[in-house]
């Protein structure tokens, strides 16, 4: 049996060294991320600029996000530009944290909570207890995957708010919750969804958020760069990019709306970086 | 009843755990050998211009089948290249033959031992109504801490969902061979080997076969969910469309693996068929 793993440890290593070497040469390097228009827009955008810009072979995993941390940690993604901190993926924060590299935020000014149609007439979330509201909407928000960030977060607001006994959160996905929010603004009708920015449902729709006096939501979220350990020294160039790598809410709404409306994300992202080289120098400093 | 909670979550955590730490050079032999086989086929598979395989495809249903399953093929994979989703498709297929090619390999013997034994087919049973009915979400983490992201743990993933048919109809198959049969040949003389390969197994085979083709079925329904850890084409399209609430290019991908599967099908079932026939 021990012989039997020495062989087997053998095999492995000159399996990863000729892997090593070979990687060395060609330079690829691996993004994951999680297939939300927000990180579409921001990985593809990455991809373009260490493909265009830095000679780097870019493949790019769309998985789940709990795999997205889990594959960074364990090292089979080197990087990933979509970590939602320091609520939204607390746990997985958590439970990966201590075995990757956190380059910081790329991203500020991201927002989570309880989103209407502008033409509704409630502002905040105290307005859900008073009027005819609750039986408009069946007393029911409409929320996104279970186990999401923003998910616990109002389970949380029903109950600060004193909401808990009549209301319900409906969990679907964000999918489910965007179709639902375009269909009822189209037919004008009240409805509650859990929101956050960047999202292209800001620039398809008028909509606000309803004010969160307690600040249940916490305050503003950021979008985090994460990077495999060890990055630095194979690839001291992109990690430098990643780690310079920053643009703001409405940088990304460019590009998400350009998606949105049919363009295909490499396009998108080849569109939004020719157009901004003022930025994209900035991320390349000392490069 | 004041029994204390099951800390059965600790208990799967910890084996977990446990299974990394010390099986982590056999988890990365497997990886090797899973990915570059995946590797290859795809490589193959995209090797020449589309049409190629398109052709190759349409002769092998049309030795397999009639002429009308030949043209269905030619047009079903036509549109997929019209469509844009041949790489990804490929891609897929790739995956999908892996999953299924280590299904049999896996499958096949295990059925044949559950014959010979009831006590193993005892041990089995269970273990494959758990593997069939277990949400196949639950392995994803797992899959991933011992894989690393990619196709291979969605390749593993594909198998433990997708293998019961082929061990229990292998099973079933050799059990259902007539028993005056067996009896005859033992009368004559044959070792449990001759009875195995130059009877049993080839009674056995129609049976086997409706195995293997529900094993490939329930491989390609596992596309989507294989995306999730890093198993990409039509499946990442699939889910990347449902994010996106792009209805149509949801669908198109789906119509792609409906293509796919038709195909493998058809082509499995023919091949029951002829042997049918032959006989």
């Amino acid at each position: 049996m021990k012989n039997w793993g020495l062989a087997l440890s053998a095999v492995v290593l000159a399996a990863t060294l000729s892997g090593c070497t070979e990687s060395k040469e060609t330079k690829e390097i691996k993004l994951a991320y999680v297939a939300w228009d927000s990180e579409i827009a921001s990985t593809n955008v990455v991809k373009y600029v260490l493909e265009s810009k830095l000679n780097y072979k870019v493949e790019l995993m769309q998985v789940d996000a709990g795999p997205m941390w889990a594959g960074i940690a364990d090292g089979s993604a080197d990087a990933m530009v979509a970590a939602w901190l320091p609520t939204t993926h607390a746990s997985y924060l958590e439970k990966y944290g201590k075995e990757l590299e956190d380059l910081g935020p790329n991203l500020n000014g991201t927002k989570t909570g309880l989103v209407v149609p502008s033409y509704m007439k409630e502002n905040s979330i105290e307005d859900l207890k008073q009027g005819e509201i609750g039986d408009k909407v069946d007393h029911k928000i409409i929320g996104i995957e279970p186990g999401a960030g923003i998910m616990s977060s109002t389970e949380q607001a029903l109950k600060d708010y004193g909401l808990d006994a009549d209301w319900q959160l409906v969990e679907s996905s964000s999918a489910a919750m965007a179709t639902e929010l375009q269909k009822a603004f189209d037919a004008k009708k009240p409805i509650i969804v859990t929101g956050w920015t960047p999202h292209w449902m800001f620039a398809k729709m008028e909509l606000k958020y309803l004010t969160d006096s307690k600040g249940v939501y916490g305050g503003d979220e950021k979008i985090h760069t994460m990077v495999r350990k060890g990055l630095k020294e194979d690839m001291s160039d992109a990690y430098k990019m990643l780690d310079q790598f920053q643009w703001n809410p409405d940088d990304m709404a460019e590009v998400m709306v350009e998606i949105q409306g049919g363009k295909s994300p490499e396009d998108a992202s080849k569109a939004w970086v020719d157009a901004h080289e003022k930025e994209v120098k900035v991320w390349l400093e000392g490069i | 009843m004041n029994i204390p909670k099951l800390p059965i979550g600790d208990w799967i955590e910890t084996l977990e755990a446990w299974l990394e730490a010390h099986f982590a050079p056999l988890f990365d032999v497997i990886r090797i050998l899973i990915g570059s086989l995946v590797d290859f086929l795809q490589s193959v598979l995209l090797l020449g211009p589309p049409i190629l395989i398109v052709l190759l495809a349409s002769t092998l249903a049309w030795i397999a089948g009639k002429w009308r399953f030949a043209a269905l093929a030619f047009v079903g994979l036509l549109l997929i290249v019209n469509l844009g989703y041949w790489e990804h498709a490929m891609e897929t297929l790739a995956i999908v033959l892996t999953a299924s090619l280590l299904s049999i390999i896996i499958g096949v013997p295990l059925g044949i031992l559950c014959a010979r034994s009831r006590v193993s087919q005892n041990v089995v049973t269970p273990v494959l109504d758990f593997m069939q009915t277990m949400p196949a979400f639950v392995y994803l983490l797992p899959a991933v801490s011992f894989f690393s992201l990619g196709v291979v743990p969605g390749v593993i993933a594909s198998i433990i969902f997708a293998v019961p048919p082929t061990i229990r109809l292998t099973n079933l198959g050799i059990r259902q061979v007539p028993h005056e049969l067996v009896e005859a040949a033992e009368a004559f003389g044959s070792t449990p080997n001759q009875m195995l390969f130059k009877l049993q197994l080839p009674m056995a085979l129609p049976t086997m076969m409706a195995g293997i083709n529900q094993t490939i079925m329930l491989s390609l329904s596992m596309v989507v969910i294989s995306s999730m850890i890093g198993a990409q084409g039509l499946g990442a399209d699939v889910y990347r469309a449902v994010t996106q609430t792009k209805t149509g290019t949801g669908f198109e991908a789906g119509i792609s693996i409906v293509v796919l599967a038709i195909l493998l099908d058809r082509l499995t079932q023919r091949i029951v068929k002829k042997q049918k026939t032959q006989r």
